[in-house]
C-alpha cells in the first residue's frame, strides 16, 4: 500500500485518477476502476454457514462461484437486509466480490488531493483503508482491493 | 520458449512414449519389422528436428541411437535383452535432455559419454562367425566412429566395450537363435499383441485430422458450457408460457445438451495413456526383483476424463509395484507350488455405467489373511478380541489402514500393504472406490472404481437452514424418512450422542443444522417430515439429519475460494437448475468434524453383521435337473458358462480346468450327458453350453453343474416340530424348503476307495 501511496504522490497533479464511488452506511468509498471487472447490481449472495464474519457469501459470476466480502461486516456494521451491489474485483489471489450498499458514479480526482490515513485512525480501520481524497464537499475514502482480498483478510485474522 | 521448440518437445516426448511401448513389445517379438520401423522413426524424427533447432547434445545422442536402430532394422543386430536395455537407456537419456530443454531451454550439462559408448558397444557385432559378406554395417559404422572426435568419448567407448560387457550386451548373430527361443516357446503369448502394434501404427494417419488443444482452454470451455446449461434452464423456465418461444427454446435446449456432451468428450482420454507406461515398469521391476511376469492389458480404449487419468496414475503404479513385489512369487517358488514360473499380471479397464473400473490382478501368492491379522494386532491397529470376530473380507480391509504399511512388514509378510492407504486415499479423493479380493495361493485382484468425470457428479439436494446443499450420491447409501408422528421417539440417546436404530444397528447421527449453526438443538421437527441421509464416507458410517429433500441433480462442481475451503466442510459449490447456489457437502469432512471414527464404527458393524449372518445365511438358488437346490453364497467363487467341450474326463469323472487348476465337477443331475444328447452328434455336443458354479469347499475347489441360476436369497433355518432340533442340509428359501448342496460330499480327485464308489452313482444316472 505504501507503494501505491508513493506512486500517487510522485505523479502529483500529472495524472488524473478515476475512481468508482461506492456507498456503505453514508460513507463514500472509492475503488480504482482499473481493478473492477464488473458490477453486479442488486444481488443476494448465498450465505456460507461457518464462514468467517467478513465473508458475505457466494455469487454466481460468469460460470464461476465468487466469494464476496461484505464491506459492512468488515467495518463492523450490522449486515444489510436487502439486496446489495457487488463489485467484482481482481486481485493477485484471483477474483472476489465486494458487497456494498450501492454503487455511485465514476469520479475523476487529482492525486494532489490525496492524503494518507490519519494517525488517529484505529489499527483495524487503517489496515483496511488506503487514505482519502478531499472532494469539495466530503471525503472519498480509498479502498485498496489487494487489502480486501478474502485470502489476505484470513491471514490477518489468523495473525491477530 | 518459441512455438517451434514447444511443438518439437511435445512431438518428441510422444514419440518416445510410443518407442517405449514398442521396445517392450520388441522384446517379445525381436524380429517384428514394423515395431523396429516405428522405433527407428521416433529417434530419427528427434535427430532430424534437433539438428534444425541446434540442440547439439540431443542430436549426438539421437544419432548414435539411430545408427544402432538402423542395424537392427536391417537385421544386422538382433534385439536381444541387452540391446533392448541399451535402447531403453537411450530413451531415458533422450527424455532427460528433453525435460531439461522443457525446463530451461538448455540441454543441460550431463555427460552422455558412457551411454554413447554403451550404444556403440551394442552395434559392434563381434563378427568372425558370420561371413564377411553379412557384415555390411562396416560402412555405416565408419562415419560414426570418425564422428567421435572427442578423445574422452573414444576412450570411454573402448572401456565399456570390454569383453565382460560384450558378452552381456552385444549379441552376435549366432546367438540369435537362443535369444529368440523364449518367444518361440509361447506362440500364444506373441499372437495377441500383434493387433496392438497394428493400433500403434495408426496414429500417423489420424494425425492430420486431430488438433492439439491446451487443457486450460478445455477447462474454460467446460465452465462456459456449464454456464450455458444454467442459462438454458432459466430461459426454459421463463419462456414456458410463451408459445412463440417454445420452438426456439427447445432448439436451444438440444444444442446445449449436444455441446455439453461434445466438450465432455473432448476432455476424455483413453486409459492407454497410462497403461502404456506399464510394460516398461513391469519389465524393469521384474528384472530387478527377479520375477518372470507376463503383462496382459485389456480395455485400453476405455476413456476417462483427463484430470482423473492423471489422478490415478500414481495409485495404479503403486498397485502394479505391489503386485510384482508382494504378489507374484519368484519363479522357483512358483514352480515349487506347481504354477507356471511366469506370473501373469492383468490390467483391465472397463466402463460400468457412470464409472470406469480398473482392475489389477495377479496370479501370485495372494494375501495371507492370518498374517495380516497378526500384523495388525502387533501394530495395535485392532485388538485380538475384535480380530477374532472379523471375517476374511474384513481382515483384508485392514491393509488399507494407515500405519499398516511399514517397511518392516514388507520383509516379514508376503502379503501386500505398502502404502495401500495411500492408494485408497488418492482414489477416494476423486470420488472413486477401491475394492480388494484375494485368495491365498491364487492371486489378488485390486479394483479401482473411478467416476467418469469429476466436473459433473450426481448429487442429492438437501435442505437445511433454509438453504440448499448438495450431497454427492457416491457417499449416500440410503435415505430414512421419519414422519412427524415418529419424530419424538425415533432418536435414542446415549448421554449427548444421538443415535438411530437402523435395522437393529445403532447409527450415530449428525444434525446438519446444528453442525452448520452451533447452538441449535438436536431435535426432529414434530410438525414436518424429517430425513436421515445414511452416508458412508471412507468407511465411516453415519446418518446426516436434514430438514428436507429436493430432487437429485447432476451438478457442475465449481471450486471454492481458499477461505471457504478452509472451513473444511464443503468440497465446492454448484449452481442448481433454479439458478440458486448450493454448497457441496464433503461427507468425509463432516464425519471427521463430528468425531465419527472408522474403528468404532467398523467394530460395531462387524459384530452386528456377524450375528445377523449366523441367523440368515445367504444362498445361491439354483435349479439342477428340475429340482431347486441351494449353494451357500459365501462358498461361491464364480459362476461360469462354458462350452461342454471344456469338461474333460479323468476316467469316468468329469473335471474342469479352472484357471490352470483341475477341479472335480459334481454332476448330480446328469446334465452333462443330457447336454451331449440334446445336440446329438459329437461335434454339436462340444458346442453346447453348460453352467458350472465354482465353489470353495474348505481348501479345495469344486464345480457344480446346474441347469439355471435362479436367485440369491437369505435362507432361514428349519427346526423339526416338537423336538426343536435344527434340520441339517435344508433351509427355508423363498418359502420353499430347499436342499443345500453338500460340497464336502464331492469326491476328491486324488484318493481312492470309498469316494470312488460314491462317484459311480451319478455316473450311472448319466448313463
Amino acid at each position: 500500500m505504501t507503494a501505491m501511496v508513493t506512486a500517487v504522490c510522485n505523479s502529483r497533479s500529472q495524472v488524473q485518477v478515476e475512481l468508482c464511488s461506492v456507498r456503505v452506511n453514508n460513507t463514500m468509498f472509492g475503488v480504482p476502476i482499473g481493478h473492477i471487472l464488473e458490477i453486479v447490481g442488486s444481488a443476494r449472495p448465498q450465505p456460507v454457514p461457518l464462514a468467517p464474519e467478513y465473508v458475505g457469501g457466494l455469487v454466481h459470476y460468469r460460470g464461476d462461484v465468487l466469494t464476496t466480502v461484505s464491506l459492512r461486516q468488515l467495518l463492523g456494521l450490522a449486515p444489510c437486509e436487502g439486496a446489495q451491489d457487488i463489485l467484482v474485483l481482481e486481485s493477485e489471489g484471483g477474483c472476489f466480490g465486494l458487497q456494498v450498499d450501492s454503487v455511485g458514479e465514476v469520479l475523476t480526482v487529482s492525486p494532489a488531493d490525496f492524503e494518507p490515513n490519519p494517525s488517529i485512525l484505529d489499527r483495524r480501520h487503517s489496515s483496511l483503508l488506503a487514505g482519502a481524497y478531499k472532494l469539495k464537499d466530503r471525503l472519498l475514502v480509498m479502498l485498496d482491493p489487494e487489502r480486501l482480498d478474502p485470502m489476505r483478510l484470513a491471514q490477518e485474522m489468523a495473525e491477530r | 520458449m518459441d512455438e517451434l521448440t514447444r511443438e518439437f518437445l511435445i512431438e518428441s516426448l510422444e514419440g518416445l512414449d510410443r518407442m517405449e511401448r514398442c521396445l517392450t513389445d520388441l522384446e517379445k517379438r525381436p524380429q517384428d519389422a514394423a515395431l523396429l520401423g516405428e522405433i527407428f522413426r521416433s529417434v530419427h524424427t528427434i535427430k532430424g528436428t534437433t539438428g534444425f533447432l541446434g540442440f547439439k547434445r540431443l542430436e549426438k545422442l539421437a544419432h548414435r541411437g539411430e545408427n544402432l536402430l538402423g542395424l537392427l532394422r536391417d537385421g544386422k543386430v538382433v534385439a536381444c535383452r541387452g540391446v533392448i536395455t541399451g535402447l531403453l537407456h537411450l530413451l531415458d537419456g533422450l527424455r532427460a535432455i528433453l525435460k531439461c530443454i522443457e525446463a530451461d531451454e538448455s540441454e543441460g550439462t550431463g555427460d552422455d559419454a558412457s551411454l554413447i559408448a554403451e550404444l556403440e558397444a551394442l552395434q559392434t557385432p563381434s563378427g568372425g562367425i558370420e561371413a564377411p559378406s553379412t557384415q555390411p554395417p562396416a560402412p555405416k559404422v565408419g562415419p560414426v566412429v570418425s564422428a567421435v572426435s572427442d578423445p574422452a568419448l573414444a576412450s570411454a567407448k573402448a572401456g565399456s566395450a570390454s569383453p565382460g560387457n560384450e558378452s552381456a550386451c552385444a549379441a552376435p548373430l549366432p546367438e540369435t537363435q537362443t535369444s529368440i527361443e523364449p518367444a518361440a516357446e509361447q506362440p500364444g503369448a506373441a499372437a495377441p499383441p500383434a493387433s496392438d502394434s497394428g493400433k500403434l501404427r495408426t496414429p500417423p494417419s489420424t494425425a492430420e485430422s486431430t488438433l492439439r488443444v491446451d487443457v486450460t482452454l478445455l477447462n474454460r470451455m467446460m465452465n462456459l458450457v456449464g454456464e450455458l446449461v444454467l442459462t438454458r434452464n432459466q430461459v426454459l423456465q421463463a419462456t414456458a408460457t410463451d408459445p412463440r418461444m417454445t420452438l426456439l427454446s427447445r432448439r436451444l435446449d438440444m444444442v446445449t445438451a449436444d455441446l455439453r456432451e461434445s466438450v465432455m468428450k473432448a476432455r476424455m482420454q483413453p486409459v492407454s495413456n497410462i497403461f502404456s507406461k506399464m510394460p516398461r515398469l513391469v519389465r524393469d521391476l521384474s528384472q530387478s526383483l527377479g520375477r518372470r511376469v507376463h503383462l496382459e492389458m485389456e480395455g485400453q480404449e476405455t476413456e476417462l476424463d483427463k484430470s482423473l487419468l492423471e489422478a490415478i496414475k500414481d495409485p495404479l503404479t503403486h498397485a502394479v509395484r505391489n503386485a510384482l513385489d508382494h504378489g507374484i512369487e519368484p519363479p522357483e517358488e512358483r514352480r515349487a507350488v506347481g504354477k507356471d514360473p511366469e506370473g501373469t499380471l492383468k490390467l483391465r479397464a472397463v466402463q460400468e455405467g457412470s464409472h470406469v473400473v480398473i482392475e489389477i490382478s495377479d496370479d501370485g501368492a495372494g494375501i495371507a489373511v492370518d498374517k495380516v491379522r497378526d500384523k495388525a494386532i502387533e501394530r495395535g491397529l485392532i485388538t485380538s478380541d475384535r480380530a477374532a470376530l472379523l471375517g476374511e473380507r474384513e481382515l483384508l480391509q485392514l491393509i488399507f489402514l494407515p500405519g499398516f504399511s511399514t517397511a518392516a512388514m514388507v520383509t516379514n509378510v508376503s502379503g501386500r500393504g505398502v502404502g495401500m492407504d495411500v492408494v485408497r486415499t488418492n482414489v477416494e479423493k476423486i470420488g472413486g472406490k477401491v475394492e480388494l479380493d484375494s485368495r491365498a495361493g491364487k492371486g489378488t485382484t485390486l479394483r479401482l472404481r473411478i467416476p467418469l468425470t469429476l466436473a459433473i457428479i450426481p448429487a442429492l439436494i438437501v435442505r437445511s437452514l433454509n438453504q440448499s446443499f448438495a450431497l454427492p450420491q457416491g457417499a449416500l447409501s440410503e435415505l430414512v424418512h421419519i414422519p412427524p408422528e415418529r419424530a419424538a421417539t425415533a432418536i435414542e440417546w446415549i448421554e449427548s450422542a444421538p443415535l438411530y436404530r437402523l435395522r437393529g444397528r445403532l447409527l450415530p447421527l449428525v444434525f446438519l443444522s446444528r453442525l452448520l449453526s452451533p447452538g441449535r438443538d438436536c431435535r426432529l421437527a414434530a410438525d414436518r417430515d424429517n430425513f436421515i441421509a445414511v452416508l458412508d464416507a471412507d468407511g465411516r458410517r453415519f446418518g446426516l439429519v436434514v430438514d428436507g429433500l429436493a430432487d437429485p441433480e447432476e451438478i457442475v462442481v465449481k471450486p471454492l475460494s481458499a477461505v471457504l475451503k478452509d472451513i473444511g466442510l464443503y468440497s465446492g459449490a454448484t449452481v442448481l437448475g433454479n439458478a440458486d447456489l448450493a454448497l457441496i457437502l464433503d461427507p468425509g469432512a463432516i464425519a471427521m468434524k463430528a468425531g465419527i471414527t472408522m474403528h468404532s464404527e467398523e467394530e460395531a458393524g462387524a459384530q452386528v453383521e456377524e450375528s445377523a449372518d449366523a441367523a440368515r445365511a445367504e444362498f445361491l438358488l439354483v435349479e439342477v435337473a428340475g429340482r431347486r437346490a441351494a449353494v451357500p453364497l459365501a462358498d461361491v467363487l464364480r459362476i461360469e458358462q462354458l462350452p461342454l467341450s471344456r469338461i474333460e474326463y479323468v476316467g469316468y469323472r468329469p473335471v474342469l480346468n479352472f484357471e490352470g487348476h483341475l477341479l472335480p465337477v459334481e454332476d448330480s443331475g446328469g446334465m452333462l450327458g443330457q447336454a451331449a444328447e440334446v445336440r446329438g452328434d459329437e461335434a454339436g455336443a462340444a458346442g453346447a453350453q453348460i453352467i458350472v458354479v465354482v465353489c470353495r469347499d474348505v481348501n479345495r475347489l469344486v464345480g457344480i453343474v446346474v441347469s439355471h441360476v435362479l436367485d440369491v436369497a437369505a435362507g432361514s433355518d428349519l427346526f423339526e416340530a416338537g423336538t426343536g432340533v435344527q434340520a441339517g442340509g435344508v433351509t427355508m428359501l423363498k418359502n420353499h424348503v430347499t436342499g443345500i448342496v453338500d460340497l464336502g460330499s464331492v469326491a476328491p480327485l486324488v484318493s481312492g476307495g470309498p469316494s470312488q464308489e460314491a462317484w459311480t452313482q451319478p455316473a450311472e444316472v448319466t448313463g
